[in-house]
């Protein structure tokens, strides 16, 4: 039985088009141009109690909006969607006890009072009993090594810091399900790393079910065995990273060691030369061609050593962002 | 014994006096602010019985035979001071944060916790400084009716009614201004930026700080009835002060229907506040980031 | 040649000819129109609404003089409306909303900085800023301005002044502007000194409002109050344009107010240049 059951979801909303100029803009005041985007369409996805599913895509590809719908926070255009059994935008207490949502970019602690304070506003809010307050509270902040931060206001912490408190307020009243919408942008290396591995502990210890959208290949690596990519609001693939890479790259590396004096002339009418770093030199064919070219080169030329890669995860991820970028500005529809 | 099943609801109060501890605990925080606020808030009540002060120096009352004297009339002044400073109070910072929370997209954690939305927006923060002006309005309120009890002819008179309705129609008040000014902060959603939020709220109130009968004369009739039956701002004070500022009896024959129409009033104001918030809520797209 | 380097404001000596000069400014302006223009709910709403004092005030005024007879200090109802007319269109000019803030903002922001990095004049940006905004927005309110002063014509019981009066009318209402925008920036540009001028700018605000004549004509002032208050400047931006019209000013006094407000506009010129500089180099001493 899963746990997040979507069924065609679509948002599209209408944006007012500014035009440049001063003299559109003056006839902007009496007739204004609208525009549809399509943020989300005829988004199916089902996810199993536990899991940790991350959302990949590029900037204003839906991944954002549809955590949105999931929180109920703005209402589908069409289609449904099942989060715990509870329909998101009918909003019911019981359903808001239950999960938490997490933005990267926005915080909801009090900006001018420390942690703390925001925290017992929670325990309030969500009527936590005290004794489990108490003890979630100390869990998290040793977990998260934040527990003499408790006491500052929260305009005076690093970024990570305040990342790390956001979390533990999303937490407070553990939450069943968790939406993080890029929860370590803006972080440095060490931060990222922190919370990617709270995240891993905290997520195998309660077993709770996490959705993340998130820029960082490390944090997806390091977490998420399922990844959906979203690119101009629709899924374009969701499987396994490593799956990721298979369907959509259709080349591989063939990194070779020369042998010594070996040059390297001539290689490019076999495969595309990628790097030459002699005695190194790295190839790029296409997966149908491996076999074949692989067994041409050997046969030519002295190699020492021979591997056969993937290409690296990010490079396949930029190719996908790119040509969903490229694919979005053709799909949005003008109207008025 | 059995288990007790698990809260659904917050408890509301007790929510609301964690709001009013974190504010007082950030006012705190920033005393010098505080002060100034409420020392400027204070100021700017003080200018304006100045203003009439001047006035009443010129005249002796506002409108002929309306009964307002000068402390007749300040009596309703004072009555304006409480009401306005008790919305300014709890819910003014609220309401122009909520422009701002649907402006930037904030409204998001708002939406998600398990709590009446309305509620969490309304009473987030309360600005204690402008309770200042409530201390004025009470100190003026009470000199006023000092001033009237002591005069020779027709002195007041202290009846005990009144100390039941002059708090129940100055919280009739409050929440007519409150469901006036939650409707205008929801009307951001749609129009976007709502810089004007603010002076709409002042020129529209500025209507209820002035007795009612200055309007009952020559264009101004359409606007009393616009003002007393479609938006409910012009019954805001001058029930209370009325109430409060002249004898209960003899009264004038419309005056006991009119305290009856703002109880009726301040429900309808209510539940349209309450409508008019829930469609804005649909119509919220959250700002991404 | 980048637009930053075409930026060249203040100074003359510049390498900069008039004509970049110019086009710059220019370029300036008409991005600040156009950001003006682009909030048109908030343009409608907030013209329309200011006309909603008017009329409480219109019927108090009416309410009051019923219970006294004849003038008030030699204005009559209509001469009082006409006059309250005549101070929306003074403040008008003279208002400035959300200067002083903003520039108390970007101090505090540190986004002032730029002004330190870009060859741009900070006074004649923010200035030329102002002069957009307030096009924008006469072009949006002359209509309900006309409409409502014609439907309050017969207020004006003396009719339109003479051709000297009106053009001295006008001029104050120009200098009115002027005189709004440098003490709106004097008060912003003390930021650089208190970083929190939220509650310093209410004050002023409230001193503007009282002591401007928009809440009542001066003359109604005890005379002490009264000439105390009329050594400050903010009765021009006002009561003085107002006074004018109604013809409440003789021609050899009307001289004597205009030359001082030339000489407070002066003074507060100065004033300005003098905080800005100062201000800006505490700035940049921060080094942060």
């Amino acid at each position: 039985m899963p746990i997040i059951e979507i069924n065609n979801l679509s948002k599209s909303y209408r944006v007012y088009q500014k035009r440049e100029g001063l003299l559109a803009s003056i006839r902007g005041l009496f007739h204004r141009e609208y525009r549809d985007v399509h943020a989300v369409r005829d988004v199916s996805l089902s996810v199993d109690k536990g899991e940790f599913v991350a959302f990949l895509g590029p900037n204003g590809a839906g991944k954002t909006t549809t955590l949105k719908l999931l929180s109920g926070v703005i209402y589908p255009t069409g289609g449904s969607a099942s989060v715990m059994g509870y329909t998101p935008w009918v909003r019911e207490n019981a359903y808001r006890r239950k999960f938490a949502l997490v933005m990267g970019q926005k915080n909801q602690l009090w900006w001018d009072l420390p942690a703390q304070e925001s925290f017992r506003l929670h325990q309030q809010i969500y009527r936590i009993d005290q004794r489990d307050f108490q003890s979630t509270l100390d869990e998290l902040t040793e977990l998260l090594d934040v527990s003499e931060l408790l006491s500052r206001p929260v305009r005076e912490l690093s970024l990570g810091e305040r990342m790390k408190m956001e979390l533990i307020a999303a937490l407070l009243h553990s939450p069943e399900v968790l939406f993080l919408d890029e929860p370590t942008i803006g972080l440095d290396v060490v931060a990222q790393h922190n919370i990617q591995q709270f995240l891993r502990y905290y997520q195998e210890q309660r077993g709770i079910t996490i959705l993340l959208t998130s820029h960082y290949m490390k944090d997806i690596a390091a977490l998420c065995k399922r990844v959906v990519v979203i690119t101009d609001g629709t899924i374009k693939f969701d499987g396994s990273l490593a799956g990721v890479i298979d369907s959509f790259s259709g080349t591989k590396l063939v990194r070779l060691q020369l042998a010594d004096r070996q040059s390297a002339d001539g290689l490019e009418q076999f495969a595309e030369v990628e790097s030459v770093e002699l005695p190194k030199v790295t190839l790029r064919c296409e997966k149908s061609a491996v076999t074949k070219t692989l067994a041409t080169v050997l046969q030519k030329y002295e190699v020492e050593d021979v591997s056969v890669e993937d290409p690296p995860l990010e490079e396949v991820i930029a190719d996908l962002y790119a040509t969903g970028a490229a694919t979005e500005q053709a799909t949005q529809e003008v109207s008025r | 014994m059995p288990i007790p099943p698990e809260p659904q609801h917050p408890s509301y109060a007790k929510v609301f006096l964690t709001f009013a501890r974190n504010s007082l605990v950030r006012d705190m925080m920033f005393r010098a602010n505080f002060l100034i606020e409420a020392v400027s808030s204070l100021s700017w009540a003080v200018m304006n019985v100045g203003f009439y002060w001047i006035i009443f120096e010129h005249a002796n009352s506002i409108g002929a035979q309306t009964g307002w004297e000068k402390y007749e009339f300040f009596v309703f002044m004072g009555t304006t001071w409480i009401i306005n400073s008790i919305v300014q109070a709890f819910f003014m910072p609220n309401s122009e944060e909520f422009s701002e929370l649907i402006r930037t997209g904030g409204l998001d954690f708002a939406m998600l916790k398990p709590i009446d939305t309305q509620f969490l927006i309304s009473l987030r923060k309360v600005a204690w400084s402008s309770l200042a002006n409530l201390v004025l309005g009470i100190v003026i309120v009470a000199i006023s009716l000092a001033q009237l009890a002591s005069r020779a002819e027709d002195p007041w008179q202290f009846q005990p009614a009144m100390l039941v309705l002059y708090p129940l129609y100055i919280a009739c008040g409050v929440a007519i201004l409150y469901s006036l000014m939650i409707c205008l902060a929801a009307t951001s959603v749609w129009l976007g930026r709502n810089q004007t939020l603010y002076d709409f709220w002042f020129y529209i109130t500025n209507f209820s700080r002035y007795p009612m009968e200055i309007y009952a004369r020559g264009w101004g009739l359409p606007l009393l009835v616009v003002f007393t039956f479609v938006i409910p701002v012009l019954v805001v004070v001058n029930v209370p002060a009325r109430l409060l500022a002249e004898p209960l009896s003899p009264r004038a024959s419309w005056e006991w229907p009119l305290a009856g129409f703002t109880l009726l009033a301040t429900l309808g104001c209510l539940c349209f506040s309450r409508w008019v918030f829930r469609t804005a809520l649909l119509s919220y797209r959250s700002a991404s980031s | 040649m980048s637009e930053a380097a075409a930026l060249d404001g203040g100074r003359p000596d510049e390498k900069a000819g008039l004509t970049t000069r110019l086009v710059c400014w220019w370029t300036i302006f008409r991005i600040a129109l156009e950001e003006r223009l682009a909030y048109r709910g908030d343009f409608a709403l907030g013209t329309l609404m200011r006309f909603l004092p008017i009329i409480t005030q219109i019927f108090l005024w009416w309410a009051i003089f019923e219970s006294i007879d004849g003038d008030l200090v030699g204005y009559s109802f209509p001469d009082m409306v006409a006059y309250y007319l005549l101070s929306m269109l003074g403040r008008a000019f003279s208002s400035m909303p959300g200067l002083a803030s903003t520039i108390a903002k970007q101090i505090r922001d540190g986004e002032l900085k730029k002004f330190l990095v870009q060859p741009i004049d900070l006074i004649g940006f923010f200035l030329l800023g102002r002069v957009a905004h307030k096009l924008a927005y006469y072009t949006i309110s002359t209509l309900p301005f006309a409409l409502v002063f014609y439907l309050c014509r017969d207020y004006f019981t003396d009719g339109w002044p003479s051709a000297y009066v009106m053009t001295m009318f006008c001029f104050s209402l120009i200098l009115a502007f002027l005189l709004g925008f440098f003490m709106d920036l004097c008060i912003g540009l003390i930021g650089f000194w208190f970083l929190e001028v939220s509650s310093l700018l209410f004050i002023y605000m409230l001193f503007n409002f009282f002591l401007s004549g928009h809440m009542f004509p001066l003359d109604l002032l005890p005379s002490g109050i009264q000439a105390a208050v009329s050594c400050l400047p903010f009765k021009y931006l006002a009561y003085l344009p107002a006074a004018i019209f109604l013809g409440k000013i003789d021609s050899e006094l009307l001289w004597i107010e205009m030359t001082t407000e030339v000489l407070w506009l002066v003074i507060l010129i100065c004033v300005a240049r003098l905080l800005y500089g100062r201000g800006l180099r505490r700035y940049s001493g921060y080094g942060g």
